[in-house]
């Protein structure tokens, strides 16, 4: 197991850049909740955001497909780059960005709808499919990826609100793949998850790895340590250190990383 | 020290003592507000079911030609010269030839024998004679309205005490009615011309009915959800999804609350002044009440659309952002449907409201007398634009009347008021029970 994670962690370092961050500040009204941040982002990468609750994690994300400008209050200066494109230029449509940029939220959230639709929607809204066959077929290789085909295939029409916790979120991840998007956002995905569905989820997102570039943020360390190649510890808005998981896990540069991963603060 | 849990403290009985205690103020309300409610429907039911039966003579009329078509030829503009006054004889002849073929023996005159029969039965037998000029000739058999102190009899309001000072009629005619009805000749049956019939003069109230009173309801109330469903849920929307939260929006919000309050006869004095005086709508149309009232239901419609709006958990929208949804098409696609069963309930509730409502209309005439059906009612007429009444205000009108007959009728009208709010409620819970969804 640790070999495999060193083997694929030496491979990660060769992959491209595939988002690009520069001096990102984020205020919300007066509080600057992102401050000066600057990061780099590999595809076919697993990168895991670390730090305690409060510290800018989500905001962070949420940058990355502009998911911040729904909220009002919320300024964001800086560069962003997606594959050498800045997402916050004014030509950038952020309803297309987010088509590219997959989002899976804390809390399952399947639509009130069936489990064809909640796959569905996207490809149908974006008219990624010519004809029903197609839409079929779409929903489901999105099915299949996020592992829940052989659950749901005989369920398709059924709610996707009557699932389980865990086969909800995977339903959720299913619903992000369907846009066939090139980078997936998760934020704290497995937060409301028992252990055994915490664990499917994972697995679930070593695989996603080989077609999209994986940004998780988690609160829990060990998850970072488990699935992530690079990780990223945040502390009061500042990215204190980035760098591949096993090296901020067993030799942390920074004090205040290592206080945080042994447990002294968080 | 140790305590038992088996003897509970002096704390814990006090709190026990309050907890019991509110219990029972809180039972001692529901049992007021059963009662008053219990005493309110008794007396609208006891004094209005009576509304819904009325009493007919049933009469074989002979109509002569000599009276009825001076022309022989059935010459309608001739026959149309004839006028209810020409009628009312006819009808008089007919109730006097059943009393001598029932053996009814009466001082009374013949006169005050014809008042027994309602002024409205010569216009109702004028108008079938004239639409079908055939009849002229012949016997035929009708069922009249009996007048109202006759009617009133039958029903318990009118006694021979009160015959005996009431210049409208006597203990012998409630005699010979009593004798009449033995033979089965007058007979009180279902009234399904109190919700066909428009209202009736002051001397006639066994002819006064409902009928134009609830079209000028159905009319307005149509008149409110073509405007106020669209224009309220459509800005509920545009406030709640799209307007940025700034201080005008803030006004406006405080406004809308505000309006919602507003005593519903200053929107009638607002009517008055934008509609008929500057706009110069008719006066006491249906147009210019569902206006008047669409301005006082919109408030309660945006309030209650905004709240099931905001009932929507923001993670649905979110979720269809976070797909590359557009704002319209998280709106539309996800927010909306969800909100609908929230928003049908506000708009029904908002309705019945506006069915009840009658201070904003006075305001603008709908007080108005209106003895006949207006021609907007048939269907080639410019619908909407004439004067009419409605439910609330008829009654209004009818408890203004000295004949207690009248009470008779205003409580049949509230209890068919009353009837239509409980259905539109109805409604509103079985959307609210079917459609809700919870999360
Ligand atoms: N919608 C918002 N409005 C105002 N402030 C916010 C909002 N979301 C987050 N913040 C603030 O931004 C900071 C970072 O929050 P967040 O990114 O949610 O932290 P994390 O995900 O790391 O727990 C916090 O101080 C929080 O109060
Ligand atoms: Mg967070």
């Amino acid at each position: 197991m640790e070999d495999m994670y060193h083997a694929d962690r030496a491979m990660s370092t060769q992959q491209d850049i595939k988002i690009k961050a520069d001096k990102v500040q984020v205020y919300y009204a007066d509080n600057h909740a992102i401050k000066d941040v600057d990061v780099e982002i590999a595809d076919k990468t697993v990168t895991a955001f670390i730090g305690p609750s409060g510290c800018g994690k989500s905001t962070f994300l949420r940058c990355l497909n502009r998911m911040n400008d729904t909220i009002d209050i919320c300024r964001v200066e800086g560069d962003i780059t997606i594959d050498g494109e800045d997402i916050y230029d004014p030509k950038v449509d952020p309803v297309q960005l987010r088509a590219k940029v997959g989002m899976v939220f804390q809390k399952p959230n399947p639509f009130p709808k069936s489990i064809y639709d909640n796959v569905a929607y996207g490809p149908k809204i974006h008219g990624l499919a010519r004809n029903k066959a197609e839409l079929d077929e779409i929903v489901e290789k999105s099915l299949r990826k996020a592992a829940l085909w052989n659950e749901a295939k005989d369920r398709l029409t059924a709610p996707g609100t009557g699932l389980s916790g865990g086969q909800q979120q995977r339903l959720c991840i299913a619903r992000a793949i369907a846009t066939a998007p090139e980078v997936l956002l998760m934020d704290e995905p497995c937060s409301a998850l028992d252990p055994i569905a915490t664990a499917q989820v994972e697995e679930l997102i070593d695989e996603l790895r080989q077609s999209y570039s994986v940004v998780i943020v988690t609160h829990s360390m060990q998850q970072a340590a488990r699935v992530s190649q690079k990780t990223a510890f945040f502390h009061l808005g500042n990215l204190v250190e980035y760098d591949d998981t096993d090296k901020i896990f067993t030799n942390p540069e920074d004090s205040r990383t290592e206080s945080y991963i042994s447990g002294r603060i968080g | 020290m140790k305590t038992s849990l088996l003897a509970a403290d002096a704390r814990t009985k006090k709190r026990n003592a309050a907890e019991a205690r509110f219990k029972a103020y809180g039972f001692a309300a529901i049992i007021v507000a059963m009662l008053a409610l219990l005493i309110l429907l008794t007396s609208v039911l006891g004094n209005g079911m009576s509304s819904f039966r009325q009493t007919y003579i049933a009469l074989d009329v002979a109509l002569p030609e000599e009276k009825l078509d001076k022309s022989g030829v059935r010459d309608l503009s001739v026959m149309s010269k004839v006028t209810t006054i020409g009628y009312a004889p006819i009808l008089r002849n007919a109730l006097l030839d059943a009393l001598a073929a029932q053996g009814i023996e009466t001082e009374l005159s013949d006169k005050d024998i014809g008042n027994m029969i309602s002024k409205e039965a010569a216009a109702t037998v004028r108008n079938k004679v004239l639409a079908n000029p055939d009849l002229v000739g012949q016997t035929v058999s009708f069922d009249v309205l009996a007048s109202g102190r006759i009617d009133g009899y039958f029903k318990g309001r009118v006694t021979m005490e009160s015959a005996a000072l009431d210049g409208n009629t006597s203990p012998e005619a409630l005699m010979i009615a009593q004798a009449l009805a033995d033979a089965g000749v007058i007979e009180t049956k279902f009234n399904w011309n109190f919700f066909v019939w428009p209202d009736a003069s002051d001397q006639r109230p066994e002819a006064a009915g409902l009928g134009v009173a609830i079209l000028g309801s159905l009319y307005m109330m149509i008149v409110v959800l073509v405007l106020a469903l669209p224009i309220g849920v459509a800005s509920s929307i545009y406030l709640e999804e799209f307007a940025p939260k700034n201080r005008w929006t803030d006004l406006i919000e405080v406004n809308i609350s505000n309006l919602a309050a507003v005593p519903s006869i200053v929107y009638g004095i607002l009517g008055l002044a934008i509609f008929i005086n500057f706009m110069e709508f008719n006066q006491s149309s249906p147009l210019v009440g569902g206006l008047v009232l669409t301005l006082m239901t919109l408030p309660t419609i945006i309030i209650s659309t905004r709240a099931a709006l905001k009932s929507v958990p923001p993670s649905i929208r979110d979720a269809a952002l976070g797909v590359g949804a557009s704002k319209m098409q998280s709106v539309f696609h996800h927010v909306l449907p969800l909100a609908a069963p929230g928003i049908l309930t506000g708009t029904i509730i908002g309705l019945a409201q506006a069915l009840g409502e009658t201070a904003p209309l006075l305001l603008i005439g709908m007080v108005a007398f209106v003895r006949e059906y207006p021609a907007a009612y048939t269907p080639d007429a410019g619908l909407f634009g004439e004067a009419s009444t409605a439910l609330p205000v008829q009654v209004f009108n009818w408890t203004q009347r000295s004949d207690p007959a009248f009470v008779e009728r205003a409580s049949g009208a509230i209890i068919t008021l009353l009837v239509f709010l409980l259905i539109m409620n109805a409604v509103a819970i079985y959307l609210r029970r079917r459609f809700e969804r919870r999360w």
